[in-house]
């Protein structure tokens, strides 16, 4: 059983506070939306759940089984939509790569074959400045969910997505949620009935 | 550390930038100075300055922007989020090592052609080689990792890197004058060898603790 804590969690850049005295917990089996209008703070919140932003007061534990992992980052799957990728790498030397820097299995086999389940298999060996926008969202989540990481951190990651990219999306989330935890931020009102849980942010 | 490794050099020999500014500095430091020596006897300080610099010279481009590229380009989050700080810093600098070797290979040939022949003791030589590559890839590789979140990285980079290099260069040209000289290097090298233990002990530290916000 994972749970994921925030206590009064906020952050401020320069004079202005972006959030303050945020709570939160969730455990295995949430599905967590975040909605709020820009500025308010959805990626502010999925960064520092991810460690990749200090807070200014507050913290933000990942416990497992009552106990609390060392560097939750380890634990994290990371799918943003300006998240940048390497360039000059194929959509298949990207995931071995991850896969390999995250000690998960990396045999060819596997790895074509989580490609394929994002449909980009037939283009695996291509280089991802010749990807389209949807499918650099799509490798993005391949990335992010390769390995099963029990915490799956969203950001935007609709964004780019056709309707087929949209339904890959939702049934990932549906997967993630039979054994582990998601943090969806999204500006689009029809998707907040895709979690079982939600965060109003600047409201 | 080598998936890291591996990555940034196929994404180099996919794009030869760092390698190809490295090969243009270096190389035009040697003819430059190759040419300003030109029929001139020069001494063994004199030729064991010229050496290093020109070596340095050649590497600072490349090493330098291991970590700025990274942010520049955003990736350095996917790098956060995925690998262990350790492996980061260790896979940078082994990717540098290799610029090292590479540059080393048309640099220091070419400097003993156009320049001065490198005499002496070839151990003394070597020791002083991989000594001063390891140093000046781990203060490059910090010095960049420090200083790549900067807004002002390039000025930060510069100050940065000045008290660090400084003393090595110093030890460095010591050495190659002494092996110039006919006599082994022991104390230069001691003190090489000494800057690069703390450099690999501490190196690593400090990186875990400035790659955060």
């Amino acid at each position: 059983m994972w749970r994921l804590e925030c206590a009064r969690l906020g952050k401020r850049f320069g004079e202005r506070w972006i959030f303050r005295g945020l709570e939160l917990a969730l455990e295995t089996g949430t599905v967590l939306i975040v909605r709020g209008a820009n500025g308010t703070g959805k990626t502010t919140l999925l960064r520092l759940i991810a460690g990749l932003l200090a807070p200014t007061e507050g913290t933000v534990v990942l416990r497992m089984n009552g106990k609390a992992v060392a560097d939750r980052r380890r634990y994290l799957g990371w799918c943003a939509a300006d998240g940048a990728l390497y360039r000059e790498l194929t959509g298949y030397e990207h995931l071995r790569w991850w896969a390999q820097v995250r000690g998960l299995p990396a045999e060819p086999d596997l790895l074509l074959a989580h490609l394929e389940r994002f449909e980009l298999g037939s283009r695996a060996h291509e280089r991802v400045r010749a990807y389209s926008a949807g499918m650099r969202q799509r490798l993005r989540l391949a990335i992010a969910t390769y390995g099963t990481p029990p915490v799956l951190l969203l950001d935007e990651a609709d964004a780019g997505l056709d309707v087929a990219g949209l339904n890959l999306l939702r049934r990932t989330i549906d997967e993630q949620a039979t054994c582990g935890i998601v943090c969806f931020a999204t500006n689009r009102a029809e998707l907040i009935g895709w979690g079982n849980l939600a965060l109003e942010l600047g409201a | 550390m080598v998936a890291i490794w591996r990555k940034d050099l196929v994404q180099e020999w996919r794009l030869r930038q760092g390698i190809v500014a490295s090969l243009l500095m270096g190389v035009a430091t040697v003819v430059g100075v190759g040419f300003a020596a030109l029929g001139q006897t020069l001494s063994a300080g004199l030729q064991a300055g010229l050496f290093w610099v020109a070596l340095l010279f050649g590497l600072f481009p490349a090493l330098a922007r291991g970590f700025i590229v990274e942010e520049e380009t955003g990736t350095a989050d996917l790098l956060r989020v995925g690998a262990r700080p350790v492996s980061v810093f260790w896979g940078k600098w082994l990717f540098h090592a290799t610029l090292y070797l590479l540059l080393s290979a048309v640099l220091v040939p070419l400097y003993a052609l156009l320049v001065a022949p490198l005499k002496g003791n070839l151990l003394s030589w070597l020791l002083l080689w991989l000594g001063g590559g390891f140093c000046l890839t781990s203060v490059l590789t910090l010095c960049g990792a420090l200083t790549a979140q900067a807004a002002t990285r390039g000025a930060l980079l510069a100050g940065l890197s000045f008290p660090l290099l400084l003393p090595l260069v110093l030890i460095l040209i010591a050495g190659t004058r002494q092996a110039l000289e006919g006599s082994f290097p022991a104390e230069p090298l001691q003190g090489i060898f000494g800057y690069a233990l703390a450099l690999s002990a501490g190196g690593a530290w400090v990186f875990e603790r400035v790659w955060q916000e």
